[in-house]
């Protein structure tokens, strides 16, 4: 009884902000490509300073997300459908793949997942909470249902206007990662030439 | 023939009783043994044990046993109440006392112990990838643990970074999961994904015990089955699959059990109709199921002995035993039924003992060539026909003449047939001359369309939903079923562990070069190896803490100090879960690990490679069981070709090279014939009918034999042999019918040989000789 009184309510808040959701939804398909630079605020308990980190980030609905860490190092990340792979300078890159580490490729698809705000995929893992903060800015906000997201994260926050500009993620141990993103572009609609490379199958 | 004896003389009561305190020691022998005795149903253990390399044969056994009481299971329901099924079928099993170890879900404190010990033995559980990092002052190690910190996706957090501060359990970690591993967690299940995006949830089990009985897994089955059809009623929608070797043998004895009950049955009814057609008296029943008795008793206590167990194949091909054994009884029986006025039984037993002697000789020999392969099943065949039938043709030669007293002297039945059949060999050249022509081109023309085929798959007759269950579900895991592995062994823990190590860049190499797909090792270092990374790890961890302090963080101190890793402890450990069935320790202490090796392409490479190595050997189950076959196949066919070389020869050194010829014409035409009627209904030539084949020639011997008796009178000859042919069809014939494909294929080149012999036994009669009667 009481399961379907909360299903119910679910069923209901998930009506009341669905036209909302869609909204935003059908603003970032309209995205096909995304440009910006970032900022990284990674506060971890215990220690004397907040690690900053800056770049540039392209997330590419069909590709996938790229990811250039500027400062105070290069590292970069690529993440598509089917590897992520980290570079550093001086190491060979580290690769996973769905194949061959499904359970960390997953949770990587789901960070990517928060970029484009994919709602199924959101739906799938996480309790929504969607507020119109007015001025066409929004919140969505984020709860795990289940393990293992359950246990790393205690809440995942989405704020942006026209696009998407903050993700905050708190996890369990009290430690926070905040990114912000600027000067964000979606123009050419198409990847470049050179762009396209950045996601090319050699490592 | 004035000598023979007319009444038994003493020495004959003597061997007699002999013959009757032999025969008490076996019925004693038996009531021993078979309490104490098992009865194997294994498939596997028809095949061959495996020459692999040099690793110790208990080594490979260990890992056999063990790999035949393994049990998967998926379970898939739709999306809600995938868990809820998943839970249910645990507890299901759970309930079970025939398995044991099901896991399905993982507790939370499963978990948590994980975390714990890898935490407080990081020191000793270095994998390869960190290894190389701490390797030229660490810098490596340091860069790693930066890019760690501050990528947003690896989520290095305050507690992971404040206790392990070189982040090695990370480290370790992530090279366990680059492992060949298509599993994912999920609420503390594994679970796997399919194309369909169906989730599929993860269990495990294992038999409780080594020495399943046919009907303990009979029951776990049928258990199984009933269980699935309330899961199936519960959830109509869900889907389960289950994997485990239990699942096949039971077939295979299920079917085999099902065989011995219908075909014995009928193959009995017939043989007791027919007998009786002949005698009209119920004693030759007696009789021949008295020396049916004698021999099955005889065979059932040597191949104990010599095995220690039965295996249940034995017990249906032993089948065909009973028709041979009955021969013995039929052919003095007859000579009785015809003779019986003229002569006394000992004269009879005088006119057909050296031929009963000689008959046993040739077909025990047959069955005991058998002995040379390499499959413990035949084997015990062997040595059951071989015994079985000597007992059955020793209580004929012993008891019978003292049996037969009083028994009805009739006329042969259907003598006018078998009189003008005999008469036409004798007259009619067309006869003579065309029918073994025309078998000539039967044989020749089927021979045309044989084809040779060694694949053992081909010879599993699996049910096809078994098969169906056991592909979805390695394609779901990526737990091919098809074994492929190296097996790496020492004389104790470390030595094992240290060839492991000593083997796995050699397995990266052999990987680049497309040799396989994928393999897993098992992630343990030897005692030696963790020592030397604790002082590769003092080496590096000032110059990593000096860089992270320059890059503006600050860690506490690491701790260096040993943190060793012993087998047994890791073996106790939640670390090795998932990984326990790769390893093996005996009694005395040598221990060997498996390497699984996927999507194997060069399976001779890998050979190449395992004999580069010391204590690695390299195992490809279907393959060497291929080859094995073949290799079989070809020896036994040259032993064949060479046994009726021989049997030709001292056929034209007793009779002539003329009459030889002729005597050895029916053999190599009945062999020829059986194999053309494989290659005629489309069956492959293959080890099994190669085994038929010598018992075609071992049996066909029999008849010319019995025709070229110079005591014996063709009519009777004739009367015998028609009855040994139509018994051993009784029984042979009926292995037609098995459900399993290499009885029935067994079946068939004896059948269609032995008729073939029969059809020209004639042959073998002296042309010139008189009719006797």
């Amino acid at each position: 009884m009481i399961r379907t009184l909360c299903l119910l309510l679910l069923v209901m808040c998930a009506n009341a902000s669905a036209v909302t959701l869609e909204q935003l939804q059908q603003r970032f398909a309209s995205q096909p490509v995304i440009r910006a630079n970032f900022v990284q605020v990674r506060t971890i308990e215990g220690m004397a300073q907040p690690l900053v980190s800056r770049g540039q980030l392209l997330i590419a609905q069909q590709q996938g997300l790229w990811w250039q860490q500027v400062t105070p190092f290069p590292l970069m990340l690529i993440l598509d459908d089917k590897r992520m792979v980290q570079s550093m300078s001086g190491q060979p890159p580290q690769v996973i793949t769905a194949e061959s580490n499904p359970q960390m490729f997953q949770f990587n698809h789901l960070l990517r997942a928060l970029f484009q705000a994919d709602e199924k995929v959101l739906r799938e893992n996480f309790e929504l909470d969607f507020h119109d903060r007015g001025n066409n800015r929004w919140q969505l906000g984020l709860t795990p249902k289940a393990a293992p997201l359950n246990r790393i994260f205690s809440r995942i926050d989405l704020q942006g206007d026209a696009f998407l500009n903050r993700i905050t993620l708190d996890d369990k141990q009290g430690d926070k990662t905040e990114i912000t993103l600027s000067d964000t572009r979606t123009e050419p609609t198409q990847l470049t030439d050179e762009e396209r490379a950045r996601f090319a199958p050699a490592q | 023939m004035k000598s023979e004896p007319v009444l038994p003389q003493r020495s004959e009561k003597t061997v007699a009783l002999l013959w009757l305190a032999v025969c008490l020691a076996l019925a004693v022998a038996l009531a021993v043994l078979l309490p104490r005795s098992q009865l194997n149903s294994s498939v596997l253990a028809l095949l061959p044990q495996q020459n692999l390399g040099q690793a110790p044969a208990e080594i490979q056994h260990g890992f056999m046993q063990r790999l035949d009481r393994q049990l998967v299971w998926l379970v898939s329901a739709n999306d809600q109440e995938g868990e809820a099924a998943a839970a249910w079928w645990q507890a299901q099993l759970h309930a079970l006392p025939m398995l044991k170890q099901v896991s399905g879900e993982l507790k939370d404190d499963q978990m948590q112990r994980w975390g714990a010990y890898a935490f407080q033995h990081r020191n000793g559980l270095i994998d390869a990838a960190t290894r190389a990092r701490l390797q030229n002052g660490g810098g490596a190690q340091a860069d790693w643990i930066l890019a760690q910190l501050f990528s947003a996706f690896a989520g290095v957090g305050s507690k992971e970074i404040g206790n392990d501060p070189l982040l090695l359990v990370r480290g370790a970690q992530l090279a366990l999961q680059q492992n060949d591993n298509k599993m994912l967690l999920h609420n503390g299940w594994l679970t796997v994904n399919d194309a369909q995006q169906r989730r599929w949830y993860f269990l495990h089990g294992e038999l409780a015990s080594n020495a399943f009985s046919i009907k303990e897994s009979h029951q776990l089955v049928t258990a199984l089955n009933q269980l699935e059809l309330q899961f199936k009623t519960r959830w109509p929608d869900a889907q389960l699959l289950t994997r485990g070797t239990v699942l096949f043998s039971d077939d295979a004895s299920q079917r085999a059990q099902h065989d011995v009950e219908t075909l014995g049955s009928v193959t009995l009814a017939g043989l007791l109709l027919l007998v009786w057609l002949v005698f009209r008296s119920l004693r030759p029943l007696a009789l021949c199921a008295l020396s049916v008795a004698i021999g099955a008793m005889a065979g059932t206590v040597l191949t104990l002995l010599c095995f220690g167990e039965l295996h249940l194949t034995t017990l249906v091909m032993s089948l065909s035993i009973v028709g041979i054994s009955a021969d013995y009884t039929l052919y003095y029986l007859t000579e009785r039924m015809v003779h019986g006025e003229d002569a006394t039984p000992w004269q009879s037993l005088h006119k057909v003992r050296g031929t009963l002697l000689l008959a046993l000789g040739t077909t025990a020999i047959a069955w005991l060539l058998m002995l040379l392969a390499p499959f413990p099943g035949l084997r015990q065949l062997a040595v059951f026909a071989a015994s079985g039938l000597s007992a059955s043709c020793l209580t004929v030669i012993c008891f019978y003449p003292w049996l037969v007293r009083g028994l009805p002297v009739r006329p042969i039945p259907a003598m006018v047939w078998l009189a003008r059949w005999l008469a036409a060999w004798r007259r009619n050249n067309w006869l003579k001359r065309g029918l073994p022509a025309l078998v000539a081109i039967y044989a020749i023309s089927g021979m045309l369309q044989l084809h040779v085929d060694d694949d053992i798959a081909h010879l599993q007759s699996a049910p096809a939903k078994l098969l169906a269950q056991d592909r979805q579900l390695a394609q779901l895991t990526g737990q091919q079923a098809d074994q492929t592995w190296f097996v790496v062994w020492g004389d104790d823990e470390q030595q094992a562990l240290q060839r492991l190590s000593a083997l796995t860049p050699t397995l990266q190499q052999a990987q680049q070069q497309g040799w396989f797909a994928h393999y897993r090792v098992l992630p343990l270092s030897s005692l030696a190896q963790q020592q030397q990374d604790v002082a590769l790890l003092q080496q590096a961890a000032p110059t990593i803490l000096e860089r992270l302090k320059q890059a503006g963080i600050t860690v506490a101190k690491a701790d260096l100090s040993a943190m060793p890793v012993t087998v047994g402890d890791w073996l106790a450990s939640p670390l090795s879960e998932g990984w326990r069935l790769l390893w093996l320790s005996l009694p005395d202490g040598r221990s060997s690990v498996l390497v699984p090796i996927g999507g194997v392409k060069n399976s001779a490479a890998l050979q190449q490679l395992a004999s580069q190595q010391a204590g690695v050997s390299w195992v490809d189950r279907k393959a060497s069981y291929d080859e094995l076959f073949r290799f079989w196949r070809t020896l036994l066919s040259g032993l064949l070709a060479l046994a009726l070389l021989l049997i030709t020869a001292s056929y034209m050194l007793r009779l002539g090279v003329k009459a030889g010829m002729r005597s050895a014409l029916p053999s190599w035409l009945s062999l020829a014939a059986a194999l053309a009627t494989l290659g005629w209904i489309g069956a492959s030539l293959n080890l099994f009918a190669l085994l038929a084949l010598i018992l075609v020639l071992g049996i066909g011997i029999n008849y010319t034999l019995f025709f070229s008796n110079p005591r014996g009178t063709p009519l009777t000859s004739m009367l015998a042999v028609t009855l040994a042919m139509m018994t051993t069809l009784l029984t042979l014939g009926m292995l037609v019918f098995s459900s399993t494909a290499a009885i029935s294929g067994f079946g068939t080149v004896l059948c269609s040989g032995i008729f073939c012999a029969f059809l020209l036994a004639p042959l073998a009669l002296a042309p010139g000789k008189r009719k006797q009667r």
